[in-house]
């Protein structure tokens, strides 16, 4: 299953480099550094859905206390933190040629800086307590605190003055822009969704296996 | 209109590919790590009831608590 899901995803990346490469048309602003909007704004978005299964998993822990749901949010918070922090790095490398500078303290940016490093600590903290269950309840709880900080995040750019552009996709009236940026835009979004679903799944067998050898 | 910046569309989908394949080795690293030490685990316990000694011999027997 877990394979069928890995060759899956190798062919929804590649399909989505085809369609960032040769469908999507040259952008008239901002020529063909816009092709980097194919890979941050579906990372993005995959990290979202990596905390948000984080916190739902958390909440399970915490009524029910299962194992399996900690080892679903451990390996969805590892992989939203991976995700994440590539979203922030590829936005940084398409800011530079287009705003002139690779950083700047905006209401996104500085929001979006925050999720990364309070998920950074939500995996160190995992790593500092001994105490697994111990560990499993406190990282639930930061799970489900930090994210409080998505829409946050994701609404920035409406509620202050930002640099940054308001989202392409999941905002009121939807998307607005041309069809020929939307498919590929999507088919990027779904190959790393199944790259997300695939690393959890992995990392997941892999903590079983390793509280298997422990025990 | 701006240059094409081709060496940042490189840059951003290059540190993609080189960060998301370190991952995937990572990951697979360990599940090799894992599984050779379940194997030698395995390989323990069996040799383990083997090469307990009998029960006469064992060093409670050898040496009773006073």
């Amino acid at each position: 299953m877990v394979r069928t899901l890995g060759w899956l995803t190798v062919a929804g990346l590649l399909a989505g480099l085809v369609m960032a490469f040769g469908v999507a048309p040259r952008e008239v602003t901002q020529g063909n550094v816009q092709r980097i909007m194919y890979v941050h704004v579906p990372l993005i978005l995959a990290s979202y859905l990596a905390f948000g299964v984080l916190a739902l998993a958390s909440i399970v822990y915490l009524i029910r206390r299962d194992a399996v749901a900690d080892r679903v949010a451990h390996a969805s918070g590892e992989v939203g933190v991976m995700f994440v922090g590539l979203g922030i790095a590829t936005g940084s490398i398409w800011g530079k040629p287009t705003w002139g500078t690779w950083w700047t303290w905006d209401a996104r940016l500085t929001s979006v800086a925050i999720l990364f490093v309070m998920y950074l600590g939500y995996l160190l903290l995992r790593g500092t307590i001994d105490d697994p269950e111990r560990a499993a309840r406190y990282c639930a709880v930061l799970g489900i605190v930090a994210a409080l900080d998505i829409p946050l995040v994701h609404f920035s750019v409406y509620w202050w003055r930002t640099l940054h552009q308001p989202p392409s996709l999941m905002k009121p009236g939807g998307f607005t822009g041309s069809s020929a940026i939307l498919w590929p835009l999507l088919v990027n979004l779904l190959a790393f969704v199944l790259l997300y679903a695939y690393f959890v799944a992995r990392r997941i067998r892999l903590l079983c296996a390793e509280a298997e050898a422990a025990a | 209109m701006i240059a094409d910046n081709w060496t940042f569309v490189a840059a951003a989908y290059g540190l993609t590919a080189i960060v998301l394949l370190g991952y995937w080795r990572r990951l697979a690293k360990k599940e090799r790590e894992l599984e050779a030490l379940s194997r030698r685990n395995a390989e323990r316990r069996r040799a383990e009831p083997s090469s307990r000694p009998p029960l006469d011999e064992s060093p409670l027997q050898q040496h009773p608590r006073p």
